[in-house]
C-alpha cells in the first residue's frame, strides 16, 4: 500500500505544477495580447531581433543591474539586437497596454517583431541571451 | 498618494513568506495539522506586534551571516501588515477546519495561504496589500495608506530607498 505521506508529495507536486501552467498561460495569454499591438512600437526596425525594456528614473534595480545587463548584451550583440528603452512614467499608456505592472520588465521581440518572452524583474544578460537565442537561432 | 511612506525591507517580508510555504507545505505532506496553527499562531503575534512573524529567522540567521542581503524600498508597511493578519485568519479557520474533520476545507485553505504567499514571493504581488489598498480607495476608516507613487497597489515598489 502506497505510504500517505507518498501521496500527499504527488499531490502537493501537482497543484505546484498546476499553479506553474497557470502562470505560463497567463504569459502566453499576456504575450498574444501585446503581439497585437507590438506592431505601433515605434523605432522598431523590422528584420531584427530586440528587447523593450521598461523602466523607469527612479529604479534603482534597473540602474545597478538591468542597464548595465542590456549594455553588455548589447555591446556583444552589435547590430543584429535593438534595444528599445520605454520609460513607463513618460509613456504609462503604452506601459498599461503592454501589462507593465512593475519595472524592470522586459519583452523579447523576435524579427519580425511579435514577442515571444516577457520577464519580470530583473534578468540577467546570460538568460536574455539564450532568449535571444532562442528566439533567433540562425542570427545570434 | 501617500506621502507617508518608510522604509520597508523586503527581504524580511520574503523570508516571512518562504517560511511560511515551507511550513505548510510540510504540514500538508506529513499531515501536520499542528503545524498549520503554529505558522497561525506566529503569524497572529506577528501582526500584533506589527513585525512579519518569522522576522527572527532574518534577522537573526540570514542576515548576519550575509545569506540573505537586505532589499529596503520605499512602502507602507500596514498593508503587509494587513496581508499578514488576513492570511493568519484564513490559517485559523482552517485550523478549527482541521481539528473539526472538515479535512478538505481545512487543507484547501491552507493552499489559499501557500498560494498567495507564493504569488508575493515569486511574482512580486501581494493580494493582501492589494485589497488594501483596494479599502483605502473606498475610504474604509483604519485603511489610510494609498499604494506608493508610480506602483500599481499590490505590486512590489519600483524604487529603492537611498
Amino acid at each position: 500500500m502506497t505510504p500517505a505521506w507518498l501521496i500527499r508529495t504527488s499531490l502537493a507536486l501537482a497543484i505546484i505544477a498546476s499553479g506553474w501552467l497557470v502562470f505560463k498561460l497567463v504569459t502566453y495569454l499576456s504575450l498574444n495580447r501585446v503581439r497585437k499591438i507590438a506592431h505601433r512600437l515605434e523605432n522598431y526596425q523590422p528584420g531584427k531581433a530586440a528587447i523593450v525594456y521598461f523602466t523607469t528614473p527612479d529604479c534603482l534595480a534597473c540602474k545597478a543591474a538591468q542597464h548595465p545587463a542590456l549594455v553588455r548584451l548589447q555591446s556583444l550583440l552589435g547590430d543584429q539586437l535593438q534595444v528599445i528603452e520605454i520609460n513607463a512614467y513618460e509613456d504609462p499608456d503604452m506601459a498599461k497596454d503592454w501589462g507593465v505592472l512593475s519595472v524592470p520588465t522586459t519583452f523579447i521581440l523576435d524579427s519580425k517583431g511579435a514577442p515571444r518572452q516577457v520577464n519580470y524583474g530583473v534578468t540577467p544578460a546570460e538568460k536574455l541571451y539564450d532568449q535571444l537565442r532562442q528566439t533567433q537561432p540562425q542570427a545570434i | 498618494m501617500s506621502e507617508t511612506q518608510t522604509k520597508v525591507d523586503h527581504s524580511v517580508i520574503r523570508t516571512n513568506q518562504a517560511t511560511i510555504i515551507i511550513l505548510l507545505l510540510i504540514g500538508f505532506i506529513l499531515n501536520f495539522p499542528w503545524l498549520v496553527t503554529l505558522t497561525a499562531l506566529v503569524m497572529i503575534i506577528g501582526t500584533v506586534i506589527k513585525r512579519p512573524g518569522f522576522a527572527f529567522i532574518y534577522t537573526s540567521w540570514l542576515k548576519p551571516r550575509n545569506w540573505v542581503k537586505p532589499d529596503v524600498l520605499q512602502d507602507n508597511p500596514e498593508p503587509h501588515r494587513f496581508a499578514q493578519g488576513f492570511g493568519a485568519v484564513v490559517l485559523t479557520i482552517s485550523t478549527i477546519a482541521l481539528i473539526t474533520g472538515a479535512g478538505v476545507l481545512g487543507w484547501a485553505l491552507t493552499w489559499l495561504v501557500i498560494a498567495l504567499a507564493s504569488l508575493n514571493l515569486f511574482i512580486g504581488f501581494c493580494a493582501g496589500c492589494a485589497v488594501y489598498y483596494w479599502l483605502n480607495r473606498l475610504k474604509v476608516p483604519g485603511f489610510g495608506k494609498s499604494a506608493p507613487v508610480g506602483t500599481f497597489p499590490g505590486m512590489r515598489p519600483k524604487a529603492s530607498s537611498s
